[in-house]
């Protein structure tokens, strides 16, 4: 699945949050895991959490106990579907 | 052995069996009013328990103490009991299931297989409820779960009897009796109480706003006590127990102002309202520590990252805290008993 212009956006914020200089963004596509020992960027859930605080500052969406972060968080596309549906704006 | 159930998923085990046990009498509750009216919300760091050698830190009140509060309210009768015997306690797990009694148990996660492998740890006071049994399979509940899950006897068991620290000794319990409805406003009171009780007037300084305090000034000094490394591996099961572990994050502080907010719409109490924005920006401030700790954890600091800033962090959740819980102690002694 190809990656849409939002995820690749997300894809680079979380590369620069989480300091994954050996990623190449280009050849991953967007169904990708995010956290976990599936996930093709080596993310835990200490990555998770930094993940979550800094798509509220940037997007402004909170994930919290009613957001079930762990649902949000399962792929690229996932994310990227939940901050459009929350209506997530870039500050 | 069918019964229906109404499974909803949650952040916190306890919390959301309490509330889907209830759900299914015909009493909805949501996962964030059980913890609230259970007085789930806490804070003790106890250096001298040891969990996996590190420290315990606990942001939440005991294992099984959201039911015990909850089985407290009128007309609610929980029938608990623990067994000796894998055998007996299967038995009497299938005994309740025959007469469509949804049970919940205490188990240990380490033991439960459609757990993924990587998110298996040894914590035996995992709440869920079993509610039929297909052949040798038992269909559960399990509110970490989005939906229900498969697990056959054998592990079931092995689960019921894990050992070590909160060993469930084959834990089981169901809802004998419950009123046709419940009362919120004074379960929402003796809930609120108690949190306030416990964080503000603990004569211990390892509990409550007393305990954050004593948190602080520790992990300020962890670097030079116990090394660079040892200082980090603390740093990291703090930031695990206060984001994961079904907390919801926040240290259960989000879940709990979720509590505040829903009851302030309830009661009509403004007062409750504003308390669940300043426990909502505590739970921020939490993650901003939380957030630092991981950075440090994961050897990327930023320039303004290191243990006396994490410790500033904690102190100033602390005072923040402390306010919170004052303004809803004068609000039980405002506001008029319903």
């Amino acid at each position: 699945m190809p990656m849409e212009p939002l995820e690749r956006e997300l894809l680079e914020l979380i590369c620069t949050t989480c300091n994954l200089r050996e990623v190449e963004i280009d050849r991953l596509e967007g169904d990708i895991p995010l956290i976990g020992p599936d996930s093709p960027l080596g993310t835990d859930s200490l990555d998770a959490l930094e993940i979550a605080v800094t798509v509220q500052q940037h997007y402004g969406v909170r994930m919290d106990s009613e957001n079930n972060s762990r649902v949000v968080l399962q792929s690229l596309a996932s994310l990227a579907a939940y901050i459009r549906e929350q209506g997530g704006a870039k500050p | 052995m069918q019964t229906e159930f109404p499974h909803n998923q949650s952040a916190h085990c306890e919390s959301g069996v309490a509330a889907n046990l209830l759900s299914h009498r015909g009493i909805p509750l949501s996962e964030a009013m059980a913890f609230g009216m259970g007085g789930g919300l806490f804070f003790g760091y106890l250096p001298f328990i040891r969990i996996n050698q590190l420290p315990l830190v606990t942001y939440r009140s005991a294992a099984g103490s959201i039911l015990k509060r909850l089985a407290r309210a009128p007309g609610v009768r929980l029938h608990q009991r623990t067994f000796r015997s894998q055998q007996q306690a299967m038995e009497a797990l299938d005994q309740a299931l025959a007469r469509s009694i949804p049970v919940g148990l205490q188990t240990g996660v380490y033991w439960l297989p459609y757990f993924p492998r990587a998110l298996r740890f040894h914590f035996n006071a995992h709440n869920l409820v079993v509610f039929a049994k297909e052949g040798d399979d038992y269909l559960i509940s399990d509110p970490v779960f989005p939906q229900p899950v498969r697990c056959p006897a054998a592990d079931l068991a092995r689960a019921r009897f894990a050992s070590g620290a909160l060993a469930p000794r084959g834990k089981m319990y169901y809802l004998e009796q419950v009123p046709e409805s419940l009362e919120p406003a004074p379960l929402i009171r003796a809930g609120i109480g108690s949190v306030c009780r416990m964080m503000l007037k603990s004569p211990l300084p390892l509990i409550g706003v007393k305990g954050i305090d004593f948190l602080a000034r520790r992990l300020a000094s962890w670097p030079r006590r116990l090394g660079r490394e040892r200082a980090d591996l603390h740093l990291g099961h703090v930031v695990r127990m206060q984001e994961e572990i079904g907390t919801g994050g926040g240290g259960f502080r989000f879940m709990y102002a979720a509590f505040l907010q829903e009851s302030a719409a309830l009661l009509a109490e403004p007062g409750l309202e504003a308390a669940a924005s300043a426990l909502t920006a505590v739970g921020d401030r939490w993650r901003s520590f939380a957030v630092m700790a991981a950075r440090i954890c994961k050897d990327r600091p930023q320039a303004e990252d290191s243990y006396p800033a994490m410790a500033a962090i904690i102190h100033d959740c602390g005072a923040r805290e402390r306010q919170v819980y004052q303004e809803l102690s004068a609000w039980l002694r405002s506001a008029p008993c319903r």
